[in-house]
C-alpha cells in the first residue's frame, strides 16, 4: 500500500487555548489536515488560522484523526492521553505529559498497551540556541560538566487554572519543568531537589521559582522561573560550564535586531517567547513528532523524558512544601 | 591623611595603593610575610617599589608611623590579627573581604574596633559600581514594586595563578563559597535594608579543577530573607582559565512591577586573539576600587561612620557559615534572628 499522503493525515488537537496557536500553524505549515475539539475558543482558534474544522465531542475528534494532540490544561492530560491511546491512535501531548508522576506512568502505559507512539512537547528541546549548545556539551567540547543555570521569565499565563497548584501543579511543574527538563538533558539523572517559591502580593502577584539540582554525576543546576506582569518581555537565560569551558546565551542580548520605537515592543510578550528569524521550535518540533509517527526515527524527546521531568518538578513542588532538599530514587531504566 | 597598608597577600593591594596615590594621602606599606609566600609570587619591598610606595619591613614600624586610617589586605585568617593590631594603634581599618574565616573573628574584630573607637569598613567594591547604584536607586524609586526575587553570580576564574593561599582551606577558609558569596552577600544587604537572612541552603561540588585543590569550586547558595526574597548566588570558580577576564558579578532582581538585571562590568569592548586562543574583553568602566578608596579616605577626614561597615561583613560571613553547614547536612540551615 502506498504512503497515505500528508493530507489525507489527520491531527486531531484537544484544547485551544495558549499553546494551540503554535501547534495549529506548525500542523497546518506541514500540510496535514487538522481537526479541534474544545470546551471553548475553537471556532475562534480556526479562524484566526484559515485551517482545520472544528469538531463537537472528543469522541468525534478521536473517530476522525490519526494521531492526537494535546494541548489542554495539564490537570487533563492522562485522561486525555488515555482516550486517544484506546481509540488506537498516536498521541503528541504539550507538557507537563501530566500533573502528577503517576499519572504519567499511566499515561505511558496505556500507550505502551495500545502500542502507540506517545511524545511529550518538551519544546525549549527545539529551541536552536538550546539545541546547539546541547548538540556542543554531548560532543564532549565542554569536558566533564559542572554547573549550569537556567532562568526563564515570561507574562503570567492568563486561565485561572493555572494558578490553581491542584490543577497546575504550580510554576515548577508548568514552568520550570521546561528547563529541569533540559538540565537533566545535558548532566544525566538528578540526585537531589531542593526549591524555594515566593511571591508578590496581590494585586501584581509576581511569582517566582528557584530551584537547585544535584545531578547524579555530581554535576548541579539552577532553574529558576518567574510568573511576570503581563506585558513582560519572554526572556530565557543559560549558563553552562564544565571542566574546559562555558556557554552562555540571553535571549535579551543575542536579538538579531532590536526596535526602538519609544515603547514596549510587543513581540514576544505574553506566555510564549520569541525567536525572531529562525524557523519556530514549536514547527520544528511537530516536524519531528510527525516523522515519527509516519514511520521515522523517534524524536529527541521520548515519554520517559517527559515522565522524568513530572518526577523531578514534583519532588521540587515537594520541596517548596516541606522546606527539605528531597532526593530522588534513581530512574527507573524502561526498555524502549 | 596618612593611611597605612598591611600585607600585600591580596593582590586587591596593588590596586588599592594605586586609588590611595592617586587621591594624595600619605602611604607606607608593609608586606613582612612576603618570605613566606611560595617562591614567585610577587610581594615584599620588590613589589612595594614597583607601584613607588614607601615601605617599611615590620607592622611594627608602619604603626609607629600613627596612621589615621589603615588597609588590611592579608590572608583572610589573619585579617583579625591584623585589624585588632590596627585597632589598637587608633587607627580606622579598611578590611578586606571576607571579614574573617570564622564568625568568632569576626565578632571579635568588629568589638575590637568598637572598643578602641575606630570604624570597621569592609572592602565591598562592587557597592560602588555605577551600575549597583542605579539598581539601588531604581528599586527606591518604587518601579521595580517589592523586591520578589534575585539571582545572583559572582563567578570567576580560580585565582590559582595569583595566589597560592586562595585555595588552602586554613588561610582562605574555604574554596569559591568563601571567595564568592560575600560580593553579592553585600549587595542584598545593601538592597534589603533592614531585612535579615532566615535560612540557607548550598550544595557544592569541586569537579572543575578535581585533584589540584582541596576546596570547592562550583557552588549554588539559596537564601531566604525574612521579607519574603527568595535569592540564589552562584558563588563557582567556573570561568575556564581561557576566560576573556577575571569573572563577573551580576544580579536579577524580580520586584512586583517590574525586572532589573544589573551586570556590574557590563561596559566593555569585546574581541578575540587568535593566537592567545580566547576571548577579549577590554573594559571601559568606572573603577570601584576608587570609589572604594575615597569612602574609606572621606569618612576618615569627614569623622563618620562608613558603609560597608564590620556588621555587613558579619552577616555576609553568616551566609558563607551557614552554607558551609548546609553542605554538611545537607539540608537548609536556619539562622537564629539577631
Amino acid at each position: 500500500m502506498a504512503p497515505r499522503s500528508d493530507q489525507s493525515y489527520t491531527i486531531g488537537m484537544v484544547g485551544a487555548g495558549g499553546i494551540a496557536p503554535a501547534h495549529l500553524s506548525s500542523w497546518l505549515s506541514l500540510g496535514v489536515s487538522v481537526v479541534v475539539y474544545s470546551l471553548e475558543g475553537a471556532p475562534e482558534l480556526v479562524a484566526g488560522h484559515g485551517g482545520g474544522v472544528v469538531v463537537e465531542s472528543l469522541d468525534e475528534l478521536l473517530e476522525a484523526c490519526d494521531a492526537v494532540d494535546v494541548c489542554t490544561p495539564t490537570y487533563t492530560h492522562a485522561d486525555i492521553v488515555g482516550q486517544a491511546a484506546a481509540a488506537g491512535r498516536q498521541v503528541f501531548c504539550e507538557k507537563p505529559l501530566a500533573l502528577t508522576s503517576a499519572d504519567a506512568r499511566t499515561a505511558i502505559d496505556a500507550c505502551t498497551q495500545a502500542g502507540v507512539q506517545l511524545y511529550p512537547g518538551h519544546v525549549v528541546r527545539f529551541f536552536p540556541e538550546f539545541a546547539a549548545m546541547h548538540a556542543w556539551v554531548v560532543d564532549g567540547h565542554l569536558g566533564e560538566l559542572a554547573v549550569q543555570r537556567f532562568s526563564r521569565i515570561g507574562s503570567a499565563p492568563s486561565a485561572p487554572w493555572f494558578f490553581d497548584d491542584s490543577l497546575s501543579g504550580g510554576l515548577v511543574v508548568d514552568q520550570s519543568i521546561h528547563d529541569l527538563d533540559f538540565a537533566r538533558w545535558n548532566a544525566g539523572e538528578v540526585a537531589t531537589v531542593f526549591a524555594r517559591e515566593s511571591a508578590s502580593a496581590a494585586p501584581e502577584q509576581v511569582r517566582s521559582c528557584q530551584v537547585v539540582v544535584t545531578h547524579t554525576s555530581g554535576a548541579i543546576s539552577y532553574v529558576t522561573g518567574t510568573w511576570a506582569p503581563p506585558g513582560t518581555t519572554f526572556r530565557t537565560t543559560f549558563e553552562v560550564a564544565g571542566t574546559n569551558g562555558l556557554l552562555q546565551h540571553d535571549s535579551r542580548d543575542h536579538q538579531p535586531l532590536v526596535v526602538n520605537v519609544g515603547s514596549v515592543d510587543e513581540s514576544g510578550t505574553g506566555l510564549l517567547p520569541a525567536t525572531p528569524f529562525v524557523e519556530s521550535p514549536y514547527l520544528t518540533e511537530i516536524r519531528e513528532v510527525y516523522a515519527a509517527f509516519r514511520g521515522g526515527p523517534p524524536p529527541r524527546v521520548t515519554a520517559e523524558d517527559g515522565y522524568e521531568a513530572v518526577r523531578i518538578a514534583e519532588a521540587a513542588a515537594e520541596s517548596l512544601s516541606t522546606g527539605r532538599a528531597v532526593q530522588l530514587s534513581p530512574a527507573v531504566e524502561v526498555a524502549r | 591623611m596618612k593611611i597605612a597598608v598591611m600585607s600585600f597577600a591580596h593582590l586587591h593591594a596593588v590596586s588599592y595603593i594605586r586609588c590611595l596615590q592617586a587621591l594624595g594621602v600619605e602611604l607606607l606599606t608593609a608586606d613582612p610575610d612576603h618570605a613566606a609566600r611560595p617562591a614567585g609570587e610577587a610581594g615584599g619591598a620588590e613589589l612595594a617599589a614597583e607601584l613607588g610606595a614607601r615601605y617599611v619591613d615590620s607592622y611594627a614600624e608602619l604603626l609607629e608611623w600613627r596612621p589615621d586610617g589603615v588597609v588590611v589586605s592579608s590572608e583572610n585568617s589573619k585579617h583579625r590579627e591584623l585589624v585588632e593590631l590596627a585597632a589598637s594603634a587608633g587607627a580606622h581599618v579598611l578590611c578586606e573581604k571576607p571579614i574573617a574565616t570564622t564568625l568568632a573573628d569576626a565578632r571579635a574584630m568588629v568589638n575590637a574596633c568598637a572598643a578602641q573607637s575606630v570604624n570597621l569598613m569592609i572592602a565591598y567594591p562592587v557597592r560602588f559600581t555605577p551600575a549597583f547604584v542605579a539598581l539601588q536607586d531604581t528599586l527606591r524609586s518604587g518601579r521595580l514594586g517589592t523586591p520578589v526575587a534575585v539571582t545572583g553570580t559572582n563567578n570567576g576564574r580560580i585565582p590559582l595563578d595569583q595566589r597560592a593561599w586562595f585555595v588552602d582551606p586554613v588561610l582562605c577558609g574555604g574554596g569559591s563559597m568563601t571567595d564568592h558569596i560575600v560580593h553579592v552577600a553585600d549587595l542584598l544587604d545593601s538592597l534589603f535594608e533592614s531585612a535579615r537572612v532566615r535560612s540557607v541552603y548550598a550544595t557544592t561540588n569541586a569537579i572543575m579543577h578535581a585533584g589540584q585543590v582541596a576546596v570547592e569550586t562550583a557552588g549554588l547558595v539559596s537564601v531566604s530573607y525574612d521579607n519574603g526574597v527568595a535569592a540564589t548566588i552562584d558563588c563557582s570558580w567556573s570561568r575556564p582559565a581561557s576566560y576573556p577576564t577575571w569573572g563577573g558579578l551580576t544580579l536579577q532582581l524580580v520586584g512586583s512591577r517590574g525586572i532589573a538585571d544589573m551586570d556590574a562590568f557590563s561596559q566593555r569592548v569585546d574581541g578575540h586573539s587568535e593566537s592567545a586562543g580566547n576571548g577579549i574583553w577590554l573594559p571601559y568602566g568606572t573603577d570601584s576600587d576608587a570609589a572604594l578608596m575615597a569612602e574609606f579616605v572621606s569618612s576618615i577626614a569627614d569623622g563618620r561612620a562608613p558603609q560597608p561597615d564590620g556588621e555587613v561583613g558579619f552577616r555576609t560571613l553568616q551566609i558563607v557559615a551557614a552554607g558551609y553547614e548546609s553542605v554538611r547536612t545537607g539540608q537548609p540551615v536556619t539562622l537564629a534572628s539577631s
